[in-house]
Parts: C-alpha cells; sequence; structure tokens
C-alpha cells in the first residue's frame, strides 16, 4: 500500500492533532505543574511538525530509492495483488474470533493451510503443513512450557 | 575472582547449555532462510525465555541473534539473496566469489570473520560497558532525558531513509506508549474505554507484530526465491589463516567501527555491515576489484556486523537504551528477569554480567563448528520451500504473544502492528526509529517530567549540569544535522563547480 508523501504527511497531522486535544483533556495532578498531559502534547506538537514538513516534500532526497519491483508472485498473489498481504492480520484476528469455541488444532490447521496456499504452495505440501504443524506447535506450548491452548470441539489425544 | 567463579557456576548448568545449543540450531536455520530475520528470530524466542532460569533465557538470545547473523551470509554467497538484512551490503561481493568457483572461501570468510567479530565484540563489551557504568552513576534525571533523546536522534539520522520520516516513526513509537495508567498522574490515557489498553501496549507483540507479521505480507507480495543450485564445496577454513594475516588491518578496523556503530541506538548489524564495506573500498590499495569477487570487502564488514551485535548490549544493558532491533528485544528479557538496565546492574548484579560475556564467547566460538555443519547441510535446510516456514512463523506469532499473558488481545496487537509496520516500510517510515520508541517512551516520559517538576517547569536546568548540557547540545546538533546537509546540498546546486 503506497500512499503520497501528502496522504501519510496529512495523516501526521491529524494523529497528532489529536494527540494535543485529547492529552489537553487529561485531568492535571493537584498541586503539581506537569502531569500526565505534558508528555502527548509535546509529541502531537512534534508529529503535526513532522506531518507538515512530508507533506511538503521536505526531506524526500535523503531517502534511498526502494527496490525495484520484482516479478508477480505465485499463488494467491497473482490473483488478488496487493490484498494478499492482508491475509496474515486477518488470519490472526480469526484465530482470536474462533480459537476459543473451534479449539486450537483445528483453527491453527486452517491458518497454515490458507496461508501455504496462498503463498503458492501445491496442495500436497500445504495439507501436509496443515497436518503436522498444528500439533507439533501444541506439544512444545501447551505441554512443555503449560499454555492454556484453548481445546474446543477437537481437544488433543496427548 | 569470586566473581568469576560465580559467574561460570551459572553457566556450567545443563539447562545453559541445552539452551544455548538449541537456540544456536535454530539461529542457524533461521538466518539462513530468507525473509526471516535475526530480529524475528529473537522476538520469537522471546515467549520461551519465560520459562527459563535468567542467564539460559540472556543466553538463548544472544546465541540466536549470533548464528542468525552469520548464517545469513549462507544465502547471500550461493544465491545473491541475504538471508538477513546484515548480510546485504556484502551479498554481491559473496556471490561473485562463488560464481568464480570460490563458494568456499566467501562461505569460509563469512563463518571465520565472523565469530572472530563476535569475539572482539564481547572483549569491548567487557571493557567498555563497566567503565561506562561509573560514569553513569553520577546522572540525573536531565542527563538521562538528553541520552534517551539523544539515542532517539540518532536513530533517525542513520536511518536510510528520510531523517523527518525517522522521527515521525519515533515520535509515533512514544504517542504508542502514551496509552494505558502508567503515566505521572496514574489516569487512564487514550484507552477509549478499552480495559485491555489500561495495562498499555506490550513491547513483544508490537515487536513480533512489526517485525514478523509484517515479513509474512511482504512476502505473500514478492516473488519466492529461486531454488539453490547443486555445488560441491572444498574445505571451508584452509586458507582463511592466511586471508587473516593478510587482511589483518581491515579486520581490526571491521571490528572497531562494527562495536560503534551497534552500540549507537538504533543502528544494528546492517548498518555496521554497509559502513565497514564502504571503508574497506575506500581504504583499500585495489579498490577496483570490489564487486568482482574479491575478499577484502568480505572480511572487514563481516567482522562488523558480528562485533556490531555485542556493541548493541553496551547501551541496552547502561541505559536501557536498545543498541539495535535485538537488544531492544533483548532489553525486555532483562527486566523481566530481574536484571534490569542500569548503571548499578555492574555491581550488584557482576556475576550475572560476567556469565553474560562468557555466553557471548561461547556462541562465537560454539560458531565455528555449528558453522561448518549448516554450510555443508544448507543444500538441504535452503530447499525448505518459503511455502512451508511462512505459514508456521505465523502460527508462532499468534501462539507466543498470547504465551505470554494468556491474553488473546495480544495477537489482536500482533495484527494491527502488522499492518502497522507493513505499510511503514511501503511508504518510506523506518520501522527500527519506531521500535526504539516503543521501547523507550515510558522511560522517556518519566525522565521528562520528572525533570520538569524539578526544575518547577523551568527549561534552563536541563542545560546547566556539565554533562547534560554536552549531551544537549550533541542533541541539538543531531537534529539540526539533516537542515545543515540540506543546506550544504542546496548551496552546491546553486553554485555548479
Amino acid at each position: 500500500m503506497h500512499l503520497s508523501d501528502r496522504v501519510t504527511g496529512t495523516i501526521l497531522i491529524v494523529l497528532g492533532a489529536l494527540a494535543f486535544w485529547g492529552g489537553s483533556l487529561l485531568p492535571a495532578v493537584p498541586g503539581q505543574n506537569v502531569g500526565p498531559a505534558a508528555f502527548p502534547m509535546v509529541i502531537g506538537g512534534g508529529l503535526m511538525i513532522c506531518g507538515a514538513l512530508i507533506a511538503i516534500g521536505i526531506g524526500r532526497s535523503f531517502e534511498a530509492p526502494g527496490p525495484e519491483r520484482s516479478e508477480a508472485p505465485p499463488g494467491l498473489a497473482s490473483r488478488i495483488g496487493g490484498l494478499a498481504a492482508a491475509l496474515p492480520p486477518l488470519l490472526l484476528i480469526f484465530y482470536v474470533l474462533v480459537a476459543e469455541r473451534l479449539g486450537f488444532l483445528p483453527t491453527a490447521a486452517i491458518i497454515l493451510l490458507v496461508t501455504a496456499l496462498a503463498l503458492g504452495a501445491g496442495w500436497r505440501l500445504a495439507v501436509g503443513v496443515a497436518l503436522i504443524g498444528p500439533p507439533a506447535v501444541h506439544v512444545v506450548f501447551h505441554n512443555l512450557l503449560r499454555v492454556p491452548l484453548p481445546a474446543g470441539i477437537l481437544p488433543a489425544p496427548w | 575472582m569470586n566473581t568469576l567463579l560465580e559467574a561460570f557456576s551459572m553457566i556450567a548448568t545443563t539447562e545453559v547449555a541445552v539452551a544455548i545449543l538449541a537456540s544456536a540450531v535454530y539461529g542457524m536455520v533461521i538466518g539462513a532462510l530468507p525473509g526471516l530475520t535475526a530480529t524475528m528470530a529473537t522476538a520469537l524466542l522471546v515467549p520461551i525465555t519465560f520459562y527459563l532460569s535468567p542467564i539460559a533465557a540472556i543466553a538463548t538470545i544472544i546465541t540466536a541473534s549470533a548464528m542468525a547473523i552469520f548464517s545469513g551470509d549462507i544465502p547471500g554467497a550461493l544465491m545473491r539473496i541475504p538471508g538477513t538484512p546484515a548480510s546485504a551490503a556484502y551479498t554481491d561481493e559473496a556471490y561473485a566469489l562463488t560464481r568464480k568457483g570460490q563458494a568456499e572461501v566467501a562461505l569460509g570468510a563469512a563463518l571465520w570473520f565472523s565469530a572472530l567479530g563476535g569475539i572482539f565484540g564481547a572483549v569491548a563489551l567487557m571493557i567498555l560497558a563497566p567503565a561506562l557504568a561509573e560514569m553513569a552513576l553520577s546522572f540525573s534525571t536531565y542527563e538521562y532525558f538528553w541520552l534517551f533523546f539523544l539515542g532517539l536522534m540518532c536513530a533517525t539520522l542513520v536511518a536510510r531513509s528520510s531523517p523527518i520520516k525517522a522521527i515521525a516513526a519515533a515520535l509515533l513509537g512514544l504517542l504508542i506508549t502514551c496509552i494505558g495508567i502508567q503515566n505521572p498522574g496514574g489516569v487512564p490515557r487514550f484507552t477509549f474505554g478499552f480495559t485491555d489498553l489500561l495495562g498499555g501496549i506490550e513491547v513483544l507483540p508490537a515487536l513480533v507484530g512489526v517485525f514478523a507479521v509484517s515479513e509474512i505480507m511482504r512476502a505473500l507480495t514478492s516473488a519466492p526465491p529461486p531454488p539453490i543450485p547443486n555445488r560441491r564445496l572444498g574445505s571451508i577454513l584452509s586458507g582463511q589463516w592466511a586471508l587473516t594475516r593478510r587482511y589483518k588491518k581491515q579486520m581490526w578496523r571491521g571490528n572497531v567501527v562494527g562495536v560503534l556503530v551497534g552500540a549507537l541506538p538504533g543502528a544494528g548489524a546492517d548498518m555496521a555491515a554497509w559502513i565497514a564495506y564502504a571503508n574497506s573500498r575506500r581504504f583499500s590499495k585495489e579498490p577496483e576489484k570490489f564487486g568482482t569477487g574479491h575478499p577484502e570487502g568480505l572480511v572487514e564488514s563481516g567482522s562488523a556486523n558480528n562485533a556490531a551485535l555485542a556493541g548493541g548490549w553496551v547501551p541496552a544493558t547502561l541505559f536501557g537504551i536498545p543498541g539495535d532491533t535485538i537488544t531492544a528485544i533483548a532489553i525486555g528479557v532483562l527486566y523481566m528477569k530481574g536484571l534490569n538496565p542500569g548503571p548499578t546492574l555492574f555491581t550488584e548484579k557482576a556475576s550475572s554480567m560476567y556469565a553474560l560475556y562468557m555466553v557471548f564467547i561461547i556462541a562465537n566460538i560454539l560458531m565455528i563448528p555449528l558453522g561448518i555443519v549448516m554450510i555443508r547441510t544448507s543444500r538441504h535446510v535452503l530447499r525448505a520451500p518459503r511455502a512451508a516456514a511462512m505459514p508456521i512463523i505465523l502460527l508462532l506469532c499468534a501462539v507466543g504473544t498470547f504465551a505470554i499473558g494468556n491474553n488473546p488481545f495480544a495477537i489482536v496487537l500482533v495484527a494491527v502492528f502488522g499492518v502497522l509496520g507493513f505499510v511503514m516500510e511501503r511508504n518510506g517510515f523506518p520501522v527500527a526509529a519506531l521500535v526504539l520508541g516503543i521501547v523507550m517512551g515510558t522511560m522517556v516520559e518519566h525522565n521528562f517530567v520528572t525533570s520538569l517538576i524539578k526544575s518547577d517547569g523551568e527549561l534552563l536546568p536541563f542545560f546547566e549540569r556539565p554533562v547534560s548540557a554536552v549531551l544537549a547540545t550533541m542533541t541539538i546538533a543531531a537534529l539540526l544535522w539533516p537542515v545543515f546537509v540540506w543546506l550544504l546540498r542546496r548551496l552546491r546546486q546553486a553554485r555548479p563547480a
């Protein structure tokens, strides 16, 4: 997701202004002239200045040229382009939403299968990863490190 | 002497030995796989360190990062793809050697000088850190404020990007630490009514998101590396002693540059390698040979990136200021294990510090035999398809961050920071500066507000003590430096010679 400097600069100005304003609303500590408001207000001010400088293009001459685009990636990304990048964060949210009910093993298997396929793996490799990965991770984290991974509908037999 | 013995007994346990061996193998493999960085390897290790003794925990981080920085050279030399960013500076050179049929020279130099550089870095850390600790004992909140500020400014100076974007990234990191009730007033700040935000944003989910998830996101939008060609390798270490004698000066220069760059906040092994490679070329008697498979630059930058690792621990243990992204993670582990960074660490926990130095040296010695094994088996390791490694990393991101507090909200944070890191990187904002801001934010605010309360809101006392005046001058100079460079360029353009 490439945005122009004008857009990122404006986002920073808005964010800085919000931080400054939000900071100024914080209650002061009685009998003390500096409280929780000072730091966010200083940062908010700094962000607004930086945002303005970025928006008008100062400092661009320092930037190293970005890497040239390589050939098209395989798998999912070749079909939906840059949107494929949204997959990992969406899968993490998916984990948070369903792991408790569905259980760790099935949820993890779904995540592995989808990611492997999206990266261009064949069905054989993707299914293999999805079958071997979750039990291995489960043994290390649940049995060795005693992390309470959700059992859900498919509790691990060990 | 007593402390030395005590330190020795701390590391001479089965737990530490197993931790070092296991993390060494782990670091070697992760470092060798393109797209998986040393920082990512370290971040994913943190959940495991929860369950280890303090010294074993620190040992895993030191060992894994040292091994990963070396083994990043392997795919660089064999496939012209750096395994970690720290190898990027001399990948072309190493690959040129391979094309000339001297792959073993390139890999051997990478291994040998990595280990030597790492040992030099450890010795430098051993000498520098306690000496500086004496001085740091007299620091007040004013000095600490300037020191943290200077650290943030350094990170913006060395970033290979616009200094203004780097400052903005650092400020964003500081703003993130404003969230929660850990502030001078103890009031909920920027929590928007979410109880999960009351405790603030934890550093580890942020790091895992920025360094691991955004890397997987990048993998989904880029082509996989080509398969590794089949090649028989000769003896790895033969000829390295001759190289050491021939390029003695280059090696020492690389070591010193590595430690210094590593100690600068925000600049880590990758920056050290770039600077050392450029130095090597500038001072070389035969600069025309660079880029055609000439080992001179490899010697200098290969030693520099491993020396930088230890250099990064100097400000980390002394002040809690991360020297690079790896120590940014290590600081969290230090706090967790009761080894709070600060000058008193060297007096009160002296034996732990000695143990830390020893682990550094052991790890770098162990690197040589393990490295040879890794190089010999690299053909098989590197054949592991990205489509199999990346999904497992994603799963580990979720489970690892959950393991720390058994809180699913941490996984949401990982996702959010993954997106943030990805978008920032794409738009030229250095994520290292953001991480530095997140790691240092609470301390910056604490020292800033305490100083302001002490001075009754006046700014003059910030400059009155001699050391703080020097630090303030350096900070302001660092802040104005880009403006100066910009003006200079303008003047030169106006008067074309």
